[in-house]
């Protein structure tokens, strides 16, 4: 009778862990295909780019600079390969783009341009699509850590090699340089 | 009042939407039991010194009527079931949205579905002034949002996104589905009490000599009646918590409480869409657009939704 009993219990056991480590393998699925729509947006960002280059090359020439800058921020943000580079790559786009359009407020016929207020349009509108997809990639790392780290998880999640991943934020480096108050010179 | 986790809401909600499934046929069952009971047991004293005819066995009828009355409840509730939407549509005269019609809206529902991992139901949209706005489908091909003209209008950009994450959020909690499996049994419960109404109205049964016809046709109504009576508290009192927890999960989404609360206020100034007359139909929207159905006490449990003044006060503690 005892025999019966200890079977059924290491059963149920085997279960529970089964159970575990499946729910382990869709979070960190979920948080890997978060990070996969965030490209999506980044690509698509990407893509704009060129058409934005053109629309603005035709209303000023000594915005080139301002214009190679876009560019080249553009082809390494296309180049980057590791999670790291890339949003470093990626914050360096944007502020290039926010320049731009800093800039661009000197030329109202460049502002009237139907073509360039698409533009921007769908350029804002990939920012916030963007912003989105980080709230979501963090949420999904958030649950997949909490899973890998709680108790009875993490005794399993330790045994089949899920460890605690990273969010998408700017990393210890671009901290210290966003938090430094911005140099202003007159 | 306690706030449950998402994943533990939408497991409860769930497993309400199966016992549900389960529970109302048994009493439709357990309904026509006792009908069946009452005529076998009544069926012995006609009167006036008639042999008794034989009395029907109380079982075997309601085995024999079983399958039958299963039958017929099954092949109403999958229509139903197959053409809710267009129904809905139909009875709320709404069309699609485009994203060229309306891009905002279009990507205020994007952004939002984007940041929850959610993929995008469809936008309808509701001609007519008022604000209102609800949300309905029981799977990913047909979960839809219907927004109002006048909401669209009125809001700015916060109130409608806060709106929207509040329709997203039931759609998240699968709440629609189960409130559209209450309201197809309602429905056939409905049906039923108005067949017994009809019956003693034209008098198809019991003759006049038997006194007991009588007896059995008020007892066939005061049974239906209750069981009615019991599935339309039943769905009542699914809805009136989950509007809660909706305001919670779109305060969630869009980290932005206020912003809804705000959007309350405006809504309850004129939620009435003349369009909806339909009382069903009428409990899937963010605030009953009938206007009769608010109210406290007695009123109260009837109500579909919680008083808003109170749905207001709860978000602004969070500001």
């Amino acid at each position: 009778m005892a025999i019966w009993i200890v079977i059924g219990i290491i059963v149920l056991i085997i279960l529970w862990v089964i159970s575990i480590y499946n729910s382990l393998v869709r979070l960190r699925n979920r948080r890997q295909n978060a990070f996969a729509d965030i490209d999506v947006q980044l690509r698509q960002r990407h893509d704009l780019v060129p058409q934005l280059v053109e629309t603005v090359k035709g209303y000023g020439a000594h915005e080139r600079d301002l214009l190679l800058k876009v560019t080249e921020a553009r082809s390494a943000a296309i180049n980057a390969s590791s999670i790291d580079d890339k949003i470093v790559a990626e914050q360096q786009l944007t502020s290039a783009l926010q320049g731009l359009r800093v800039q661009v407020e000197a030329y109202p016929d460049l502002k009237a341009n139907q073509n360039f207020l698409q533009l921007q349009e769908e350029l804002s509108d990939i920012e916030n699509k963007l912003a989105a997809s980080r709230r979501f990639f963090n949420a999904a790392t958030t649950e997949y850590n909490n899973s890998v780290e709680s108790f009875p998880g993490n005794l399993i999640a330790r045994n089949f090699g899920f460890q605690r991943e990273i969010f998408f934020d700017l990393g210890t480096e671009n901290r210290k340089q966003m938090e430094e108050p911005p140099a202003v010179k007159f | 009042m306690k706030y449950v986790g998402l994943s533990s809401q939408i497991r409860k909600n769930n497993f309400n939407s199966v016992l549900l499934l389960v529970a109302f046929p048994l009493l439709l069952l357990a309904m026509f039991y006792v009908i069946t009971w009452f005529i076998a047991n009544n069926q012995g004293d006609a009167g006036t010194g008639y042999e008794p005819a034989p009395a029907i066995d109380a079982n075997v009828t309601f085995l024999k009527i079983m399958p039958v009355v299963l039958i017929f409840v099954g092949i109403w509730f999958l229509i139903a079931w197959a053409s809710h939407s267009t129904l809905i549509r139909l009875a709320t005269k709404s069309h699609t949205l485009e994203r060229k019609e309306n891009k905002r809206v279009y990507n205020l529902l994007e952004n939002l579905c984007i940041s929850q991992g959610m993929s995008m139901p469809k936008l309808y949209i509701i001609e007519d002034d008022s604000l209102n706005a609800f949300a309905s489908g029981i799977n990913e091909k047909t979960y839809s949002i219907s927004l109002s003209r006048g909401i669209i209008e009125k809001l700015n950009d916060e109130e409608l996104e806060g709106v929207i994450a509040h329709e997203l959020t039931h759609i998240r909690n699968r709440d629609v589905r189960l409130l559209i499996i209450s309201i197809i049994f309602v429905g056939i419960f409905a049906f039923l009490a108005e067949m017994a109404f009809r019956s003693i109205r034209f008098g198809g049964i019991g003759r006049k000599r038997d006194k007991g016809g009588g007896a059995i046709i008020l007892v066939i109504i005061v049974v239906t009646a209750v069981a009615y009576l019991i599935s339309l508290l039943l769905r009542f009192g699914i809805s009136r918590r989950r509007e809660y927890l909706a305001d919670a999960g779109a305060s969630e989404i869009t980290k932005k409480p206020y912003a809804l609360a705000s959007a309350l206020r405006k809504i309850s100034g004129d939620p009435m869409i003349e369009a909806v007359k339909s009382r069903d139909v009428a409990q899937l929207f963010i605030d009953n657009p009938q206007a009769k159905a608010k109210g406290a006490g007695i009123a109260g449990l009837f109500a579909t939704h919680p008083p808003i003044e109170k749905r207001i006060q709860l978000l602004e503690q969070f500001v």
